[in-house]
């Protein structure tokens, strides 16, 4: 079965590379391109090259990968697991190093290209838009796909696979959502640059939807290739993680918190409130709208907790519902100013003038700055922000010896004076571009990473947390071990809706929006329901949590270009989360010793009992 | 009185949809399914609907005739059972967590419309107008679409089915303990797969009803938590057909009272709107009447 399955995986990257362009030298804004294949290139709208650039070599290459192909494909009928090991781990390295030594020369000749034309007074590069392509890349996961092949053949190989589970089941869903994303598209789409062509070949037509959907998701990941990209992504991301610990809080307490676009848009109304009409002083504005934030989205997860603690009401459809009286009350604050009850005229002030819904700005001092104005403000990097990340590391990681709350408190301690410090320390002047000082990453972020710290020392590290975990992987037994059961829903409910409550700090004191430091009625509370991607995602752990929120970030910024460039929508992304949840969901479709605890601890045993009885029969004396 | 007749209609209008999303629901649930997606299924349904009698049109060049609403309606619940096949293939055949499941179908319901109606309109959010919308039935003093009637004529044939025939008892038993079922010879996988698909067809054709009957056009999230309404009008109605028939009266005329309170200066719309969820909130609490789900509601089934 596993051998059959491997041949096919075979015999499908052979058609790809036969199909679709390995790498394409040069695109239009449009997307239409120059397609490279080692068996004949794809132009169909005539895009000229510039002289002397030839990519011939590829045949070469297409060659060599046959040869690998066919050797691969033979290995798995080798008997001895030890020879198939050690086979195809020499193949997958040489196949990686095939991919790096495509890549050098192909990005090679486009900067030999791009500099002659320079140099012979030419204003720009002639070839701006340019990237490997899938029949390349097939190559390089094919080769990766060895590798791990490889280390199944070796003892211990499936319990190896099954003990990184909660990597193997988001990565295998995430490919299979690309996958089927990818098939959406191509559907709906006609490849780049052959609408309107005549006499379109069977062959051009596949080539053209495979290069479509390659360049889909090359744009869609493109953020991370530039800085100012990473830290628009990183902004996308940042109320992505607070939804995200929300609904993965309320999964380790064995709840399920469909409501944190509701606590967030409620934490925002209470941020908004402080951060406008409280007249506090002007150090303490700013910590008391964070802690407002968190307040509203408490509340409204409070309720819903209480709700279930007392009444035994669904927790699921009532932050559903929680969610549209949310909204209600958002559009009934800031959608106009006068109301009417029974014929009584009420006014309220919080609406801003103007058409749209919005309140009055922010108080100064209740503003989170840019992210790029705490790390060089004025145009002059300084040291405040990552000396108080060294130095909070350093006491955390040096005071071992003393228990956990104080040795928070001294780190805590340590950081606010690294920070102090080295602000007093001369920074280094440094030019920022305006793409970069116009996105909107702001401080938020840092509350962020914060949350992620709290989420983890609070579950993995407080006797609370245990509690709290306890509850939710088996009721039954933490009550009897005496777990108060309904505090805990309640509490879970709380810090649940009080996460999601900080997604607020972003949009609105962080004016993480559109630039301005007001709430608005528009505010996407829709990202709450994109945390419970980035919860399952993450497998409710917190570096999971900020991988796959970073991920999300990453193609919502690439979502907008893609629209931009491509004209299709920006929803793709959304299709493409519900995709991964529902993936999860089925445990990627792999076998049951992937998602169930209990059967995977089976695996394992099993692998340890045939290693004692491989050393027992090595050494029989030792086995006696 | 005339305030009170269109009070009336209104109620039946804004009644039918959760009717015929909760009578589906009861199916499902019934078998032992959650199915939270039935919010999910009704927009995939009235997208399906909308695009379908706008494409006929098109490619008729704009013609009027009676059947093509009701293909229209076909379409929808198709789609809405192939929806409802997804969620079956995840809760049943792969253990999938039924929430977790049927959340990701809700998702995908606000975006993967966008993608197609982009395609078509160049448009994320509205289908183009139809001009072949499903018929009404005049009452002397006040129509209602022909689904509207098809919607409460229902609830009967859903109760005959459920208590009445040998399908409805296996159907009852495989909700309430699967392996009992199993062991007097009920085939519980197909029995599920069956109700979970039916939920689907009927809020797809729920769906339908919303695009081609009440509006004329698809518009993206227009179901408006529609499918979570009718989930709890299923618990308020303690899962029992008329109960449900009963439940979604009293939301559909909350909606209707929203409406027609709206522009009024007795109470402002925004919170007006937020009345059938609250309601909703109170009626979970058990404020009124306790309620029992079926017994192996959410557990995927093991033998």
């Amino acid at each position: 079965m596993g051998r059959y399955l491997f041949l096919i995986a075979g015999a499908i990257t052979l058609v790809l590379m036969i199909l679709s362009p390995w790498a394409v030298p040069m695109r239009e804004f449009d997307g239409t391109g120059y397609l490279l294949n080692p068996l004949g290139a794809m132009n169909p709208k005539g895009l000229a090259l510039p002289e002397g650039l030839s990519f011939g070599w590829l045949g070469l290459f297409f060659g060599l990968w046959a040869v690998l192909l066919l050797t691969a494909s033979l290995v798995m009928f080798l008997p001895g697991a030890q020879m198939r090991a050690r086979v195809l781990y020499v193949l997958g390295g040489v196949g990686v190093l095939l991919f790096a030594l495509e890549a050098y020369l192909f990005y090679q000749a486009i900067a030999a290209a791009n500099d002659a034309a320079l140099a012979a007074g030419a204003r720009r590069p002639p070839l701006r838009r340019f990237a490997l392509s899938l029949g390349a890349y097939a190559g390089l996961f094919y080769a990766l796909g060895l590798l791990l092949l490889a280390r199944m053949q070796l003892p211990g190989g499936l319990a190896f696979l099954v003990r990184l589970r909660g990597v193997v089941v988001p990565v295998v869903s995430l490919l299979l959502a690309v996958v089927v994303g990818a098939g959406v598209v191509a559907v709906l789409r006609p490849g780049l640059g052959t609408q309107g062509v005549e006499d379109l070949g069977l062959r051009e037509l596949i080539a053209g939807k495979l290069d479509l959907v390659t360049y889909t998701f090359q744009i869609l990941f493109s953020p991370i290739l530039s800085l100012a990209g990473i830290f628009n992504s990183l902004s996308f991301a940042t109320p992505l993680i607070f939804t995200g610990l929300a609904v993965a809080f309320g999964f380790r307490a064995g709840l399920f918190n469909i409501g944190a676009p509701g606590q967030l848009t409620i934490g925002a109304l209470f941020a908004m409130l402080v951060g406008v009409y409280l007249p506090l002083p002007g150090w303490l504005l700013l910590p008391t709208a964070i802690l407002a934030a968190a307040l509203g989205g408490a509340l409204w997860g409070g309720i819903v907790g209480w709700l279930k603690a007392r009444f035994g009401a669904n927790e699921v459809i009532n932050t559903i519902m929680m969610n549209y009286i949310a909204a209600s009350v958002l559009l009934f604050m800031l959608a106009a100013n006068e109301y009417s009850f029974f014929g009584n005229k009420v006014t309220l002030p919080f609406k801003a003038e103007g058409f749209e819904g919005r309140s009055e700005e922010m108080q100064e001092e209740a503003r989170i700055p840019h992210m790029i104005d705490i790390l060089a403000p004025n145009s002059t990097f300084s040291w405040a922000l990552p000396l108080a990340v060294v130095a909070a590391l350093g006491v955390y990681y040096a005071l071992r010896r003393l228990e956990l709350g104080k040795r928070l408190l001294a780190a805590l301690g340590a950081m606010v004076a690294g920070f102090v410090l080295g602000g007093l320390v001369p920074g280094i002047p440094v030019t920022i571009s305006s793409a970069l000082s116009s996105q909107l990453l702001n401080g938020s972020f840092l509350v962020a990473v914060l949350a992620l710290l709290f989420y983890n020392f609070y579950l993995f590290r407080t006797a609370g947390g245990y509690e709290l975990r306890a509850t939710g992987l088996a009721p039954k037994a933490a009550e009897y071990a005496g777990v108060n059961l309904k505090r805990k829903m309640i509490m879970a409910m709380i810090i649940s809706g009080a996460l999601a409550g900080l997604a607020a700090t972003h949009y609105v004191l962080g004016a993480g929006m559109d630039g301005t430091y007001r709430l608005k009625t528009s505010i996407p509370s829709s990202v709450g329901f994109d945390g419970i991607a980035v919860a399952l995602m993450g497998q409710n752990m917190p570096l999971g949590i900020f991988l796959s929120a970073t991920l999300f970030g990453v193609l919502l910024a690439g979502g907008v270009s893609l629209n931009a460039q491509l004209g299709i929508s920006n929803q793709i992304i959304q299709v493409l989360q519900a995709l991964i949840i529902l993936f999860i969901a089925v445990g990627g479709f792999l076998p049951r010793y992937f998602t169930d605890p209990l059967r995977a601890a089976q695996v394992e045993t099993e692998a340890k009992a045939e290693q004692e009885a491989r050393q027992a029969k090595s050494s029989p004396a030792a086995g006696d | 009185m005339e305030i009170v007749v269109a009070l009336f209609f209104s109620t039946l209008r804004q009644a039918a949809p959760l009717l015929l999303t909760a009578l589906g629901g009861l199916f499902s649930e019934r078998s032992g399914v959650v199915n939270i997606a039935l919010e999910g299924m009704i927009l995939f349904g009235a997208a399906a609907a909308a695009i379908t009698v706008n494409r006929i049109e098109v490619a008729s060049g704009g013609l009027e005739a009676l059947w093509i609403p009701w293909v229209g309606v076909l379409v929808g619940a198709l789609v809405g059972g192939l929806v409802g096949l997804i969620h079956a293939i995840a809760s049943i055949k792969y253990r999938a967590d039924q929430i977790v499941s049927g959340t990701a179908i809700n998702i995908a319901a606000l975006g993967a419309p966008s993608i197609l109606l982009q395609v078509l309109y160049n448009n994320t959010s509205t289908s183009q107008e139809v001009k072949n919308r499903l018929p009404l039935i005049s009452f002397g003093f006040g129509e209602v679409s022909v689904l509207v009637l098809g919607a409460f004529l229902l609830v009967p044939v859903v109760w005959w089915v459920l208590f009445q025939t040998p399908w409805g008892l296996r159907l009852r038993a495989v909700g309430e303990h699967p392996q009992a079922a199993e062991t007097m010879g009920v085939n519980v996988i197909r029995m599920r797969y069956t109700a979970v698909i039916l939920s689907g067809v009927l809020a797809g054709i729920a769906g339908a009803y919303l695009s081609i009957g009440f509006l004329n056009q698809f518009i993206r999230a227009m179901s408006a938590g529609a499918g979570f309404i009718a989930l709890a009008a299923l618990i308020f109605g303690k899962w029992h057909p008329f109960g449900v028939l009963g439940a979604t009266l009293l939301f559909g005329f909350a909606q209707a009272l929203a409406i027609q309170l709206q522009g009024g200066d007795i109470l402002p719309a925004t919170i007006v709107q937020a009345l059938p969820f609250v309601l909703t909130m109170l009626v979970l609490a058990g404020f009124i009447g306790r309620s029992r789900p079926p017994a192996a509601v959410g557990k995927p089934y093991d033998k």
